[in-house]
């Protein structure tokens, strides 16, 4: 080829006008907003000269009958590709808000499904950085078309490689149930919004004032609806998180999580998690310490922490393998579970089995939430949600009683005969069918009625109780737990255990799948 | 009768005082232990600890007489010391104590309940002719009344909530025209804070001292003073800082007071430590507030200056013995200060900072003495007060005191939540508080900012963070991801898992 | 590469103090950092006991983390906390966009600086109040602490009842802005 020549000229062209949907100018538009243009996210997260484009140059599809008018740039509002994240495959996808708002049009979504295929093909995981108006009107069904397609993939990759959505812009009707499929949503703080219908429809229809904030923001979804898992406060720390969090994820369910190895030698043992649990049984406490004393030294990433708080989840690693953890928190709502914290951890098992993580349950529980509210919103059908989600889970899982485990609740959280591969207890535990105070006027009624001071009775009942009934022994004599452990040995112990269950396999019966009750 | 054994019925660092004591003179200690705190370092401090910690009453466990004198019959302990707060200044526990011929550390049960009435205390102050703050005798029922009252002891008054505290329902009145609608607003804001619209009249000081005398008496009718304390350094009534002596006294006002104080105490024939307290204005004229028949947390301070070890006095006291000194044997040498290290907030109106101390480095030189009931991993909780450490240094003279106290408080590091240090370090450097002149409006009309700052600290702060997110960036960056180790599966377990798909 | 790119987080941060305080520094891990433009030796020391100290222009100076999340940090030296935010050039700018924009936000809400019990409730939905008013008494540590209202308003919801138990960082009440 002639370097001079008119093919090279020609070529040259086309880069320069390419060039220019980056321009300082374009960049400026959207940095104005508070926002990074797509390439510049692509760029932030993914290793430094790694990413290549795939289908720069595509133009939009022509429409026939014109409706409003199109801008004919190169890209159609979309960057795909792959490169290196952490020195592994990705593949990823970013929309432009800066080319005809982001919008969907049919070239749009073939290109974003054409991602899609090949991250299944080759079994990486895929990353959405969204920022869309959402469907392009003047394309009209066509866009819709392409919604749908992409849906119908995020479901057929869910459970075979990891998908995580970054919300860095708007997403608005259609748009929104891409991410709610995916594994992950990670949100941009102020900048990023997701509804199915806007502040205008809702003005419209019923009524009401209401801002984009306050009606889709990321702090809504991420304490309220529990729609964003990761919530950041800009674009580049969000995209960071992103690195982390597949820094703990394997590429596919075939393979197991990567390792990292510990930055410094680490101690088996550690005699401060004997004094995190109080010996008063209402005091509340963080059971993030335990974690952070149990797991490697500053390795837990928390997963949707302000949702539903009275349950933590999140990923850890124990002697550099990834570990997904599901913990009461007694410091909320005395870690009881109810809906919300059923749902979360739900959801958060099932990605654990079906991307080869081993399990940890850190049980403290009071019991279900009670409550009209609770019970009239079905806390049955979403609490066995959690208990499906565990005992379909054929993952290593292990659990490590802190201190109360009472009723349901106790079953619920990987007890043994759900199947759980271990049952540690700390000390501290009370495992019971219900409390001391509940289960006292229940047995001694009658004593109760009859006594001059009932107070006093019922007083040295439960004090009876707890030393007698309440205790880890009786269940650890009958087998239900593997072993009283003292809690400064936790570690330790889990490292055997994990690398006892490194191989478990188990055989399920045959089906389509299980009807879990969504 | 001879003491042996000793529970002190109380926590941190007093009961680590009193312990350090009864241990120089041979007598076995005994504390209690609760679940709200069940490794305190005051447990290691003992010889025995009985176990409280099944305690499921609702009073809690220090305050729980019965209980407090159970243990010490079941265990045979020959005497209580009860500290300060809690069960102190229980009439009620001192005379248990009595009947059940335990040894209580503190005066007679009369003395408690004749001085912990304010007006029983006022009446007897009347009778021998101890300046006092005049005022209503009791609840006044309407503005005219109150009108009498203050047109009688003089403008400006107070008027005072009678079942209440700490602010609500007070109001200073200036003068005559002002009396009808303070009085209304006094009295509507009592009943709405405490349900009891009821209120009194007062003599109102503008901005007084708060001096203090630390006397002491036995049981065959000796009582000496052992100089003053001055706690004027206080918000909302607590006190921060102390000092002894006080700048404010001259010889023959301190003899004045000193003898005011014994007159007090001999009242009620009163042994043991006490506390006479009075406001002192601006004219040098006090007024008899109220007596505190405790140890005071402050009382590190009498004691580095007059060199006697009070808690020892106590104790022999309590054993029937005689002083060992009279007021003239009283020396006051040099100039002491304490101060009250808190988890507390300065920057944010001194809320309490909870959290875990953890580490901590103090200070130390012959004139440096810490009084801490705390060790480092220690949890600051909500269930009693926030003290960490008495800081107590004493020098030549003022002016060297204070000196070694910002010598002494540039060197005390405590990790792991907000102390009162930047404000101790802001108050030394006040030219008012250096000069001595200073009173209990100190904190308000002195001070514009509560903690001290120092220069381009605020610089190295935002450095600091920097450093830390850089240093956290990198740490990620740097972190090497094996992703070969999750791909090498055992063939048994990988055709397990591509069958079972 | 065709394209050029402004990479992120690369050596530049500006910490954003309470108000409008900023400093930029510049290679914070550098031996030689520069503060506003000055180059500074500024040493960070650890010493075995687990304290952490700097040293500049020949002091030591007590310094310590006391919260941390994200990017935001308070910060204590010898006593005194401060808090920061640290920004990245690009996040700068973005921060200075949302601020600008942040007209919008009607309401003020006060959550509980601590976990405590609410003693009692000192105002009523629909009162107004001035910055500086107390709205309540949380008792915490044996200690009734006054809250202070925020900002100068009306009472639009209140969030607890007198006795009610409440967590760090709960919501008590919400005052619309005048």
């Amino acid at each position: 080829m002639d370097i001079n020549g008119r093919n090279f000229i020609k070529f040259q062209d086309r880069l320069n006008k390419y060039d220019l949907q980056n321009s300082p100018e374009a960049a400026e538009k959207q940095h104005s907003k508070g926002k990074l243009l797509a390439w510049e996210r692509i760029q932030i997260l993914f290793d430094e000269g790694t990413f290549e484009e795939i289908d720069a140059f595509v133009t939009p599809a022509s429409i026939e009958k014109g409706f409003g008018r199109m801008t004919h740039t190169f890209g159609d509002g979309v960057i795909i590709g792959h490169g290196k994240i952490s020195g592994r495959l990705a593949f990823a996808y970013a929309q432009d808000f800066n080319v005809m708002g982001g919008s969907l049009g049919a070239v749009h979504a073939a290109k974003i499904m054409k991602i899609q295929n090949m991250a299944l093909k080759m079994g990486a995981p895929i990353i959405g950085l969204i920022d869309s108006g959402g469907a392009r009107i003047q394309e009209g069904v066509a866009s819709l078309a392409g919604y749908a397609g992409i849906f119908y993939r995020n479901v057929q990759s869910s459970g075979v490689i990891p998908q995580i959505s970054v919300i860095m812009g708007p997403a608005a009707g259609g748009a929104v149930y891409s991410p709610s499929i995916t594994d992950f949503v990670f949100m941009t703080n102020k900048t990023s919004h997701m509804f199915v219908t806007g502040p205008n429809v809702v003005k419209e229809v019923l009524n009401q004032d209401v801002s984009f904030e306050d009606l889709g923001g990321a702090e809504v979804h991420a304490r309220k609806s529990g729609v964003a898992n990761m919530i950041y406060e800009d674009e580049e720390n969000t995209l960071l998180g992103v690195r982390k969090l597949l820094s703990y994820l394997p590429s596919n369910n075939l393979e197991n999580s990567p390792f990292v190895s510990l930055a410094e030698v680490q101690r088996d043992t550690d005699e401060k998690l004997r004094e995190v649990v109080p010996d008063d049984t209402n005091k509340p406490y963080d059971v993030k310490d335990v974690i952070n004393l149990i797991f490697d030294k500053g390795s837990f990433y928390e997963i949707s922490e302000l949702y539903a708080q009275n349950i933590v989840i999140g990923l850890g690693r124990l002697d550099g393998k990834t570990i997904g953890i599901v913990a009461n928190q007694p410091k909320v709502l005395a870690g009881t579970l109810d809906i919300n914290s059923s749902m979360k951890a739900a959801r958060f098992v099932r990605f654990c089995d079906s991307f080869n993580i081993p399990l940890l349950a850190l049980e403290d529980v009071p019991g279900f939430l009670p409550g009209i509210d609770q019970e009239h919103s079905g806390i049955i059908r979403h609490g066995a949600k959690l208990l499906y989600a565990f005992a379909d889970a054929t993952v290593p899982r292990i659990t490590i009683i802190l201190r109360k485990s009472y009723g349901g609740a106790y079953c619920v959280m990987n007890s043994k005969n759900l199947g759980g591969d271990f049952n540690f207890a700390w000390p501290t535990a009370e495992i019971a069918v219900m409390g001391p105070e509940g289960a006292v006027a229940i047995l001694y009624r009658k004593e109760l009625s009859e006594s001059e001071d009932p107070a006093k009775l019922r007083k040295d009942l439960a004090a009876k109780y707890r030393s007698e009934i309440a205790n880890p022994y009786i269940a650890d004599e009958k087998g239900f737990i593997d072993e009283v452990i003292d809690p400064s040995i936790t570690r330790k112990k889990l490292i055997s255990a994990y690398e006892a269950l490194e191989n478990k396999h188990v055989s399920v019966p045959s089906r389509k799948h299980g009807n879990i009750p969504l | 009768m001879k003491i042996n054994s000793l529970l002190i019925a109380n926590r941190g660092e007093i009961a680590i005082r009193v312990i350090q004591t009864a241990k120089l003179m041979g007598i076995e200690t005994w504390v209690i232990k609760t679940s709200k705190e069940p490794n305190a370092l005051y447990l290691s401090a003992a010889d025995k600890v009985i176990d409280f910690t099944d305690h499921a009453e609702d009073i809690p466990e220090f305050l729980d007489i019965e209980k407090i004198v159970s243990a010490v019959k079941e265990h045979n302990i020959s005497a209580v010391h009860p500290g300060y707060g809690f069960l102190a200044e229980s009439p009620v526990f001192a005379q248990r104590c009595e009947d059940e011929n335990i040894i209580f550390i503190g005066p007679s049960p009369e003395a408690i309940l004749k001085m912990g009435n304010k007006t029983i205390a006022k009446q007897l102050a009347r009778k021998h002719k101890v300046p006092l703050l005049e005022g209503s005798l009791g609840d006044v029922k309407d503005p005219q009344e109150a009108r009498e009252i203050a047109r009688k002891i003089g403008y400006p008054v107070i008027l005072k909530a009678a079942s209440g505290g700490g602010g609500r329902g007070m109001r200073i009145v200036e003068n005559d025209g002002e009396l009808e609608k303070m009085f209304k607003m006094a009295s509507s804001e009592a009943a709405k804070a405490f349900n009891d619209p009821a209120v009194f009249v007062e003599k109102y000081v503008r901005n007084p001292r708060h001096i203090e005398f630390q006397i002491f008496g036995d049981k065959q009718g000796n009582i000496i003073h052992l100089g003053e304390r001055e706690c004027s350094v206080q918000r909302k009534h607590q006190k921060l800082i102390e000092e002894s002596p006080s700048a404010a006294l001259d010889k023959a006002l301190r003899e004045k007071m000193g003898l005011a104080a014994i007159n007090i105490a001999k009242s009620v024939n009163y042994y043991s430590a006490g506390t006479v307290e009075f406001l002192l204005d601006s004219d040098n004229k006090f007024y008899f507030m109220e007596m505190n028949t405790r140890i005071q947390v402050e009382h590190p301070v009498t004691e580095m200056v007059t060199g006697l070890d009070l808690i020892e006095l106590q104790i022999r006291v309590a054993q029937d013995e005689p002083l060992p000194l009279k007021q003239k044997d009283v020396q006051c040498n040099g100039w002491a200060f304490e101060f009250r290290i808190n988890a507390e907030d300065v920057q944010a109106g001194f809320s309490p900072s909870l959290g875990t101390i953890e580490k901590m480095s103090l200070p130390r030189s012959k004139n440096i003495r810490i009084d801490s009931g705390i060790q480092e991993g220690a949890v600051i909780t909500p269930y009693f007060d926030s003290m960490i450490a008495k800081l107590i240094i004493h020098g030549e003279n003022r002016e060297k005191a204070i000196l070694y106290s910002a010598n002494a408080l540039k060197k005390l590091w405590i990790k792991g939540l907000k102390t009162t240090i930047p404000f101790c370090k802001a108050v030394l450097n006040n030219s008012s508080f250096k000069k001595g002149k200073y009173d209990t409006s100190f904190l308000q009309s002195e001070m514009k900012i509560h903690y001290f700052q120092d220069k381009d600290a605020e610089m190295l702060a935002a450095f600091f963070a920097t450093y830390d997110f850089a240093r956290s960036l990198k740490e990620d960056e740097d972190k090497t991801v094996d992703f070969d180790k999750g791909k090498n599966i055992t063939p048994w377990i990988l055709n397990k898992r591509l069958k079972s798909r | 590469m065709r394209y050029t790119s402004e990479k992120a987080l690369k050596d530049v941060f500006i910490a954003c103090g309470e108000g409008k305080r900023k400093f930029e520094i510049v290679n914070p891990l550098d031996e030689n950092v520069k503060i506003k433009g000055k180059k500074m030796d500024i040493r960070v020391f650890e010493d075995p006991d687990g304290f952490s100290y700097l040293i500049w222009k020949n002091h030591k100076y007590q310094v310590d983390i006391l919260e941390k999340n994200q990017n935001k940090y308070t910060v204590i030296i010898n006593g005194v906390w401060y808090y920061f935010s640290i920004e990245t050039p690009i996040s700068y700018k973005r921060r200075k966009f949302l601020i600008k924009s942040e007209v919008s936000s009607k309401t003020e809400r006060i959550v509980a600086p601590m976990p405590g019990k609410i003693l009692d409730i000192l105002v009523e939905e629909n009162t107004e109040i001035k910055q500086g008013e107390a709205v309540l008494i949380l008792e915490a540590m044996k200690m009734q602490n006054e809250i202070l209202a925020n900002i100068t308003g009306k009472v639009k919801k209140i969030y607890v009842r007198q006795n009610d138990s409440v967590m760090k960082d709960d919501i008590l009440i919400e005052i619309e802005k005048f």
